[in-house]
């Protein structure tokens, strides 16, 4: 399911792109910058030239006194910077102090407008020169002047240029990635606020993600929100159809059984056996498929105080011979994490049964229980009937088991009653009650926010 | 005791009026919910067995539109949906009791006669009055332990003035309350079953208020 991360994503495309920009525009300006070195050199070199040609024409002579450059660097050996005054066939005629031990080859390249040529060349040390020339006519005679800079020594100014350039770059690298570090935590933050919206959903504190979301990820919400409405109308029409289907069939059924009642022979009597097996086969299936659709339900809390209070006020209508106790519950007790029907079908069905076999005397308590996994619901009926004897109990609480067929109900409804608990991951227990009768204990899981937290 | 069914399946409105009628009730029907609901308002019934699932007007709002026009009539509510949330609806919605389909016949009588009985106030199936025993749930009636036969006519005459026993009873309300609503109600057959049913009881039990009707009392 997971690939990657969007963030990180972000952070590395972002990251890539200005890796590869700053250290282009690193080269970039070391480049421009020695460009521009040399291009000043070029030009201190030519002027060089000229005043040698200039000097040449005044004193007509190439040994002639004049002859010459005031720049020290001319008299250092080995400077890289020199100049000489070659005849046409290479002969040499005079040249600066600081050409020893080298013999300049002649340069080839084109000359300009101004008759200059330009080039690079290497001395015997190693010393990378930029080379400018000119030819001079004195006399009928003609020079070539030829002058020369150190090259490497831009280089060298180049070179710390660009060490300088790619520390500054770095620096501003850096602060760029944390920037756009903490841009790509910010822009996943919407992400996060929906995941938590949906979790709420899920954990039923809220029917539907809720809250302001960019525009690029409001659709998002907005289709969460479709398919939650869309699942609970697709389970709200399961159900209804299950409904129908119900309706559909318990009449005739019921018709049936009753008309074969009403006669006595065999066909009656076939009929009759028949239509029982169908009417329990139609209960048992639909509930199980009232089940089915119940399962993917999502986001549903109820208010298991006020579904208490109602269910005891109806026993109370239907059984007004017993005395049901129940104290409404205070506010702070959790709320039942499930569909309101189905806590009432369970709590119905234990209330019903207590109703039926007790001697005048039902007791109902809520509370809250904590458990390894939680907070749980626990819901307590008692009576101050017959009860059941351990092995009574654990036959019962198998499927499908009725212990007296005299007592009306279809002995489905505690069978409905495990399903759901099933169903809900809550437990179901029947113990003996201090009231004579039986202790059902239902547990269930509750809603993380109790009713409290929505007032 | 004169009891409603409203059911719109005719088969089993049938085979409800049908044993009701045979429990000694006069019984009258309706298929859909405004006919029901135009009968219940206007007819003095001791119960109601009514369907959920109606054509016209739905059980539930029938059954609220009698609540709201002030109507007590205990109602026996009939229907498939058997969960909790639906029965709690219904008995929200004014209902007394619930069965849910398909169920036995015996259960209908039994709750009917529940009904009537928490109606008129008595708490169990016996009903006494001086030397007089009715056991509602057999339809039988002893004098000092001695099993007394009566017609299902005089049965239904004597139910219904032991359950209000005390109480002045009108010859219109017991027209009203033990003939169904096609009876004759301009014959004199009450006078004559009160007569019948003087000469089987011991004297005195049942005694004629001048001017105003029939009274049962503890002698």
């Amino acid at each position: 399911m997971q690939k990657g991360s969007i963030a990180v994503r972000l952070f590395w495309l972002s990251a890539g792109w200005l890796v590869v920009a700053l250290i282009a525009t690193g080269f970039l300006l070391t480049e421009l910058y020695s460009r521009a070195l040399d291009t000043s050199l070029t030009e201190t070199l030519e002027f060089h030239v000229e005043s040698l040609a200039g000097a040449l024409l005044e004193a007509g002579d190439p040994y002639a006194e004049g002859v010459g450059l005031p720049d020290p660097r001319f008299d250092r050996p080995r400077s890289g910077w020199y100049w000489m005054i070659r005849g046409e066939d290479g002969e040499l005629y005079n040249l600066s102090t600081s050409v020893v031990g080298i013999d300049l080859p002649e340069i080839s390249e084109p000359a300009d407008a101004f008759g200059m040529r330009s080039s690079i060349l290497e001395d015997a040390f190693g010393t990378q020169l930029r080379a400018v020339e000119r030819e001079v006519t004195v006399g009928g005679e003609s020079y070539r002047i030829t002058v020369t800079g150190s090259l490497s020594e831009i280089l060298r100014l180049a070179d710390q240029f660009r060490g300088q350039a790619f520390i500054v770059l770095g620096a501003v690298g850096a602060m760029l990635a944390i920037m756009s570090a903490i841009v790509a935590r910010f822009a996943m933050r919407p992400i996060g606020r929906l995941r938590e919206a949906i979790e709420q959903v899920r954990e039923g504190d809220s029917v539907s993600v809720e809250g302001k979301f960019p525009r690029e990820i409001a659709p998002l919400a907005e289709e969460v929100n479709e398919l939650l409405r869309s699942n609970t109308q697709i389970i709200e029409r399961a159900r209804n159809q299950v409904g129908n289907l119900a309706h559909g069939l318990k009449t005739p059924i019921a018709v049936l059984r009753n008309e074969a009642q009403a006669r006595n022979g065999p066909l009656s009597r076939i009929v009759l056996g028949e239509t029982d097996k169908m009417s329990s086969m139609v209960s048992t299936y639909l509930e199980r498929a009232r089940l089915a659709a119940r399962t993917s339900i999502v986001g549903k809390k109820s208010d298991a105080g006020a579904i208490m209070l109602r269910l005891t006020r109806v026993m109370r209508k239907i059984h007004p011979e017993v005395t049901i106790a129940f104290e409404k519950p205070d506010a702070s007790l959790p709320w039942f994490r499930g569909d309101e029907a189905d806590l009432e079908e369970m709590a119905g069905n234990l209330l019903d049964n207590a109703c039926k076999w007790s001697e005048g005397r039902v007791e109902v308590h809520l509370s809250a229980e904590r458990a390894d996994g939680g907070t749980m619901l626990s819901i307590r009926i008692e009576d101050d009937g017959p009860g059941l004897t351990e092995n009574e109990a654990e036959k019962v609480l198998r499927r499908g088991v009725r212990l007296d067929e005299k007592t009306p109900g279809s002995g489905l409804g505690l069978d409905i009653v495990k399903e759901l608990v099933d169903v809900y991951g809550g437990n179901l227990n029947l113990k003996r009650s201090a009231l004579g009768g039986l202790l059902a204990e239902l547990r269930l899981p509750t809603a993380r926010l109790g009713g409290t937290a929505r007032t | 005791m004169r009891i409603l069914v409203v059911e719109d399946d005719t088969n089993l409105n049938r085979q409800i009026k049908e044993a009701l009628t045979e429990a000694g009730y006069a019984v009258d029907v309706a298929f859909d919910g405004e006919e029901g609901h135009f009968l219940g308002d206007s007819e003095p019934y001791d119960a109601i067995v009514l369907d959920i699932g109606l054509p016209q007007m739905d059980g539930l709002s029938v059954l609220e539109e009698w609540r709201r026009a002030g109507k007590t009539t205990p109602v026996l509510l009939l229907t498939a949906r058997d969960r909790w949330s639906d029965k709690v609806q219904g008995i929200d919605a004014g209902a007394d009791d619930y069965v849910a389909k398909p169920f036995h016949m015996e259960e209908v009588l039994a709750r009917i006669r529940a009904l009537v009985r928490r109606a008129a106030g008595h708490a169990s199936n016996e009903i006494v009055c001086g030397p007089v025993r009715l056991d509602a749930r057999a339809g039988k009636v002893t004098v000092d332990g001695q099993t007394v036969k009566l017609t299902s006519h005089e049965l239904r005459l004597l139910s219904y003035l032991m359950h209000h026993k005390g109480k002045v009873i009108s010859r219109t309300e017991l027209t009203e309350h033990l003939y169904d609503q096609d009876f004759d109600r301009d014959s004199n057959t009450i006078e004559v079953f009160v007569g019948r049913l003087r000469k089987k009881l011991p004297e005195d039990c049942i005694q004629t208020v001048r001017g105003l009707g029939y009274q049962m009392v503890d002698i």
